[in-house]
């Protein structure tokens, strides 16, 4: 008989010394479809760059945070997106060296976070305003991650379709951090500024943006990709098929978690599970190797 | 200033029009946003520490007390779960963590257990020295650093002071009728608090080791017990959690669990000094302490994170001086990763 316990609450978090080994791990890591292996391998392009962002946007917040556990939550958030982004990189290069040259995506995704929501040099208030709508923008991002970290921990789906094991402890090691500490970009959020509207704002602007970077990028992988040589177009309507397999999230979930996000109470708590999350990370091969 | 467009995906145009598009929007909201003046307040402080009044002090072992912490009108206190820590202000300033060792569903008090460290920064002495039944202190808390989770089956290994945060998970894991073994090592009977408590459990579930009656245990008698399947729980002092990492075996789905939130002491440290180059100010950094812990002190908000010297937060431009680059990470620029990093000889100057 197992032990019953109630969700965990106020977690310490801490990143994980995670290592992967790419070598073995093929381009369409879910056997037989390309399709569903880039419209997650899409991810992999966004990551890297965002999370940098995130780690620079947070790490200007940290003097402005009147809450010690507030800011005790986002030094643990930086050092995982720290690691989420450096993992993720690890497969950008292997997918660079099989021939699938990713730069010229991952270029316009560093105009995007570097460019557009850079650092515009801004003073005073001007600058605690332009740091407060990034923060905004973060949270809206961060409800997209806790909840696709929440399905990707459920996807047993790919299990069956033999995905490969190194990229789905990648994908389930970061989805379970991200379940983790779903709720302190929220809480950054309400505790700089918490209006609704930027809130409202920001969902928009994160939804618009997703949307086009998530077709865009689809399209992109499918016809670069050494082996489908732009046999079959990319984007986002190949979501009709793979979501309803599990292969993918789809559509009905994503906008069902948005009207739950555009709630005025709203919590990130209710979203996933954090023992479950906590219970992958105890197993995961990755996570566990950081520990020994 | 913010880079260029970038150009479109596969070549045809030197700026690829969706970054064109996107480029005019965000210029368009920037200048809406900038007809007036931004409103921005600053957060409100928050205060999450609780005053609590120290209801009893008891000697556990020769070196051990624990203390019962109330509040002042006994209302329950914020609930907690097996692995979970406060900290402790003390009187003194200092600020320390104690793992709750007491009941969870005792919702009326909390307890810590703490050990005499003569040679330790002195909040184990101020303790034991200072602190007395019907004290107040400050505490904030609780977190959880070693968060318990549902199993099957179960081997604790806990050394010495360690048994604080494992007492509880042995508890919970009893009621709810868990297969679990608990192995209880340190260097004498006598040192080792809470005997009594665990005399309520079947014997043949606790197995209590002293170093001076059964030599020191290696990483395999303390698993001895943990057959495929099994969550390990260990706390202990440094070493003892190497022997055990060492040792445990992850195949059959066993899974390791030990409290992180410690970071690993400095090893053959030299003292050294840093010139923060923004402030102009100059600190020490002693042999046994990080120069992240020193800047600390002056710049409370420096960024930092994992502690280890592998996440790169904490990372700041090295502007002269030798660094012994101990993070792999560092050789690769002219970064410093303050957790870890130290001085080869002499001063660093950092840009912070
Ligand atoms: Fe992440
Ligand atoms: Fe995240």
């Amino acid at each position: 008989m197992s032990v019953r316990i109630e969700e965990p609450d106020g977690i310490v978090l801490q990143a994980r010394d995670v290592r992967f080994d790419w070598s073995q791990v093929p381009l369409h890591w879910i056997p037989g479809d390309p399709v569903a292996s880039h419209l997650i391998n899409v991810l992999h392009m966004l990551l890297p760059a965002g999370e940098e962002w995130f780690v620079r946007v947070f790490k200007e917040a940290v003097p402005h945070i009147r809450d010690e556990r507030l800011r005790e939550d986002v030094l643990g958030f930086i050092g995982q997106e720290a690691m989420h982004a450096a993992s993720h990189d690890g497969v950008l290069e292997h997918f660079v060296a099989q021939g699938l040259d990713v730069r010229p995506f991952t270029r316009q995704v560093d105009f995007l976070f570097e460019g557009l929501l850079g650092d515009r040099g801004l003073t005073g208030d001007r600058r605690r305003s332009w740091l407060n709508e990034r923060v905004s923008l973060i949270a809206a991002i961060e409800h997209f991650t806790g909840v696709l970290g929440d399905w990707i921990l459920n996807a047993e789906a790919l299990d069956r379709a033999g995905a490969d094991p190194t990229m789905l402890d990648l994908l389930r090691w970061h989805g379970a951090e991200e379940v983790e500490h779903r709720h302190v970009a929220h809480d950054l959020f309400m505790h700089l500024d918490g209006t609704y509207s930027a809130r409202l704002r920001a969902m928009a602007e994160t939804v618009s943006m997703l949307v086009a970077l998530w077709q865009r990028g689809h399209r992109f992988l499918m016809a670069a990709d050494p082996i489908v040589q732009g046999r079959i177009k990319g984007g986002l309507r190949h979501l009709r098929r793979t979501g309803p397999a599990g292969l993918t999230p789809d559509g009905r979930m994503m906008g069902a978690s948005i009207r739950r996000y555009l709630r005025r109470d709203y919590s990130p708590l209710r979203e996933g599970s954090t023992a479950q999350a906590l219970e992958y990370l105890a197993s995961s091969p990755a996570a566990q190797a950081a520990l020994r | 200033m913010r880079g260029d467009i970038p150009p479109s995906l596969f070549g045809k145009r030197p700026r690829d029009p969706f970054w064109v598009a996107a480029n005019a929007f965000f210029n368009g909201l920037e200048r809406v946003r900038s007809l007036r003046a931004p409103v921005v307040r600053d957060a409100r402080p928050v205060d999450r520490s609780l005053r609590l009044t120290v209801r009893a002090v008891r000697r556990e072992a020769a070196d051990v007390v624990s203390l019962r912490l109330a509040a002042p009108d006994d209302r329950p206190l914020p609930a907690w779960q097996p692995g979970s820590h406060l900290d402790v202000l003390l009187p003194s300033g200092r600020r320390r963590q104690y793992s709750l060792c007491g009941d969870p569903a005792d919702r009326r008090a909390y307890r810590i257990a703490v050990r005499r460290l003569p040679a330790g920064a002195g909040g184990s002495l101020e303790i034991h020295d200072a602190v007395a039944e019907g004290d107040s202190l400050s505490v904030q808390g609780p977190r959880n650093a070693f968060p318990f989770l549902a199993r099957e089956r179960y081997v604790f290994v806990a050394g010495g002071i360690g048994i604080t945060p494992v007492l509880p998970m042995v508890r919970a894991a009893h009621r709810a009728g868990a297969d679990w073994r608990l192995v209880y090592a340190g260097r004498s009977r006598a040192s080792l608090p809470f005997l009594d408590e665990l005399r309520e459990f079947p014997a043949d579930r606790v197995r209590v080791r002293a170093d001076d009656e059964d030599g020191v245990p290696s990483g395999a008698d303390l698993l001895a017990s943990a057959a495929p399947g099994t969550a390990v729980y260990c706390c202990g002092p440094a070493p003892m959690i190497d022997a055990v990492r060492a040792a445990f075996d992850p195949s059959g789905g066993s899974t390791l669990h030990f409290e992180r939130f410690a970071p690993a002491p400095v090893t053959d440290g030299k003292p050294f000094e840093v010139e923060l180059a923004r402030t102009g100010r100059t600190l020490r950094v002693p042999a046994d302490r990080s120069a992240l812990d020193v800047i600390r002190e002056q710049i409370p908000t420096a960024a930092y994170s994992c502690r280890q010297g592998f996440c790169g937060t904490c990372r700041v431009g090295l502007l002269a001086g030798d660094a012994d680059e101990r993070a792999v990470s560092d050789a690769a620029d002219d970064g410093f990763l303050i957790c870890v990093s130290r001085a080869s000889g002499g001063r660093l100057t950092l840009d912070l």
